[in-house]
């Protein structure tokens, strides 16, 4: 798949068919995420891959942005006692949401080329999704990605231009 | 639906409430509106479910699904998407009434 036309055409979805998820498929887009980019190549990120339907639906009880029944939730956390031992404040503070962000967006591209549906979700109760994904103290959750056979194509919003990008100086 | 699936069921419910609730006192204040008329979705879904159902509640819901995540399409139109709800509702409540123009 061309790279460009799974950057546009990607879209969040939050209505899935009740198909599941070979298991493969999603070793392969949790794979891709860790191709990311790390700071200081740390890859302190650390991923929850949640397929039975009871626990994702437990997950959805406390997250609000958790919509529609997505065949599997990927976690996506950050080891932030890792984080800091390898990066200090600026490893913690900004390079793992930054990194669990770059992961995440690979792991949306490649579900898009794999024919799923994904939506990435920061709308959760941190303390209970980590109560109920058993995540040690240090590892802090900070996306939930639900994935699916998409039961819908949603429209894409239009994308605002105006003051986005400047060349070489802001305002330029 | 027997009384241990809708107590569950009415269970989920206040879990999205409250963990709504603790989300939106560091989210984006529209999701507050948003989440208040997606549990009265969700409420009217458990009631079709329990056998509780009327062309009202269905029309409302099936409004609110269709138009609740123009949240994320712009303040302007979630505005206007709940101003047009709250018009469905008084039509149901107030037939004699027309909308304010």
């Amino acid at each position: 798949m061309d790279l460009y036309a799974a950057i546009r055409g990607r879209r969040s979805v939050r209505r899935f068919s009740s198909t599941p998820i070979d298991q493969a498929i999603l070793e392969r887009i949790v794979g891709a995420a860790t191709w990311a980019p790390s700071g200081g190549n740390a890859q302190t990120w650390r991923f929850v891959i949640v397929t039975e339907p009871t626990r994702i639906a437990k997950l959805k009880t406390v997250s609000p942005g958790l919509l529609g029944d997505p065949g599997a939730v990927v976690a996506v956390c950050q080891d932030l006692a890792d984080a800091r031992a390898k990066g200090s404040t600026l490893g913690e503070v900004l390079l793992a949401p930054c990194d669990a962000a770059m992961a995440a967006q690979n792991l949306l591209l490649a579900a898009y080329a794999e024919g799923l549906g994904t939506c990435p979700v920061a709308s959760f109760t941190h303390r209970a999704v980590a109560r109920l994904l058993k995540l040690p103290e240090t590892v802090e959750p900070v996306l939930l990605v639900s994935v699916g056979v998409p039961d819908e194509t949603p429209e894409a919003p239009a994308r605002k231009t105006e003051g986005i990008v400047h060349w070489e100086v802001y305002g330029g | 639906m027997d009384s241990t699936a809708l107590e569950a069921k009415v269970f989920d419910l206040i879990g999205y409430i409250a963990s709504s609730a603790r989300n939106l006192l560091d989210e984006t204040p529209a999701y507050g509106p948003f989440r208040l008329v997606d549990a009265a979705s969700r409420l009217v879904a458990i009631l079709k479910e329990a056998g509780v159902q009327s062309p009202r509640l269905t029309a409302l819901r099936q409004e609110i699904d269709r138009g609740k995540y123009s949240v994320t399409v712009g303040p302007d139109e979630f505005k206007a998407f709940l101003d047009a709800l709250v018009d469905t509702f008084v039509d149901y409540l107030d037939p004699d009434e027309s909308p304010r123009m």
